[in-house]
């Protein structure tokens, strides 16, 4: 922070913008307007800064109004939602498998050996699965031709 | 904060945080992606967002300005030409629409490095508070007059040779 005991015959600097935006103490705001009055140089920069920041305020640097931002919200809410929806879906059949797998490990009536078939064949369509899940993944993330319209 | 009113403030919200994304990715395009990804990461979580530590504004907006420093990294990694990386300044078709001030600010601003566009940005446009302004850019309050300071006087000079 700039100190408050500097010479009156300095030039305030930084303090104009804290001026400005009202963010200096009473005595800093009692230095900005004394060292204003008498230094012309300072008081034509004041007045510069006013009227900057009254340009950037009036400008308009987005030209996207609140409806559109409203739509995309509801396109963000219903991605959203969707998420979650994805997520309890998954967590839902992970659990049934979870359940599945272990009733039917402990099913004392069926074989040793039919477990094993059985564990074989869903164990290998699970690694089927996940694999080409996994590569399909890997090109949606790389394909830099996804968003190309055919 | 029920999750309507969160979404009715962010929709007002939505243009100031678009130009604010504007300063830091260089294109209304992109900014426009991170404000909609923003948009999301709050929804999907809006109690990450606790009215008691502030307001919703100057959270909102370091969101948004996390999401387009972390779309620029990803767009550095994969080795983006930087030429891509466009300037904010106006489109032909933007210029038909906006005003010969907004014009002259918008090619000012653009002249300065991202840091400077978007400390004034946040002070000028979005109207925030110095202590604000210290929570979004993650730096100490300190030291938010004096870099704003400088941003202005740059901006001045840039518009200054823009008018000449």
């Amino acid at each position: 922070m700039t100190s408050n005991t500097r010479s009156i015959d300095e030039h305030v600097g930084e303090m104009l913008s804290g001026y400005i935006d009202g963010e200096l103490t009473q005595q800093q705001r009692q230095h900005v307007e004394v060292h204003c009055g008498a230094c012309a140089a300072c008081k034509k920069e004041l007045d510069e800064l006013i009227d900057l920041r009254t340009d950037v305020g009036r400008a308009q640097l987005s030209e996207f109004g609140e409806d559109i931002w409203r739509e995309k919200m509801n396109d963000s809410t219903v991605q959203a939602s969707r998420g979650i929806g994805w997520l309890l879906v998954i967590g839902g059949v992970l659990i049934a498998a979870g359940i599945g797998i272990y009733e039917f490990v402990i099913d004392s009536s069926i074989g040793l050996t039919a477990k094993l078939i059985a564990g074989a064949i869903y164990g290998g369509i699970a690694v089927l699965f996940f694999s080409v899940l996994r590569q399909r993944l890997i090109e949606r993330k790389t394909d830099k031709y996804k968003d190309v319209e055919i | 904060m029920e999750t309507q009113d969160m979404q009715r403030e962010l929709a007002q919200l939505g243009g100031g945080a678009h130009a604010l994304a504007i300063q830091i990715m260089g294109n209304a395009e992109d900014a426009a992606d991170a404000v909609h990804d923003a948009f999301e990461v709050v929804l999907t979580e809006p109690d990450r967002f606790d009215s008691e530590k502030g307001p919703l504004k100057p959270w909102f907006l370091r969101v948004v300005r996390n999401r387009c420093i972390d779309m620029l990294r990803r767009r550095r990694r994969s080795e983006v030409p930087v030429e891509e990386l466009r300037d904010p300044a106006l489109t032909p078709e933007e210029s038909l629409h906006a005003d010969q001030r907004t014009q002259a600010v918008r090619r000012a601003l653009a002249a300065l490095t991202s840091d400077k566009r978007e400390i004034i940005v946040l002070r000028d446009y979005l109207d925030l508070s110095y202590a604000e302004i210290a929570k979004v850019l993650d730096i100490a309050p300190g030291t938010v007059m004096s870099r704003l300071h400088r941003s202005r006087l740059a901006l001045k000079e840039a518009l200054e040779n823009h008018d000449k």
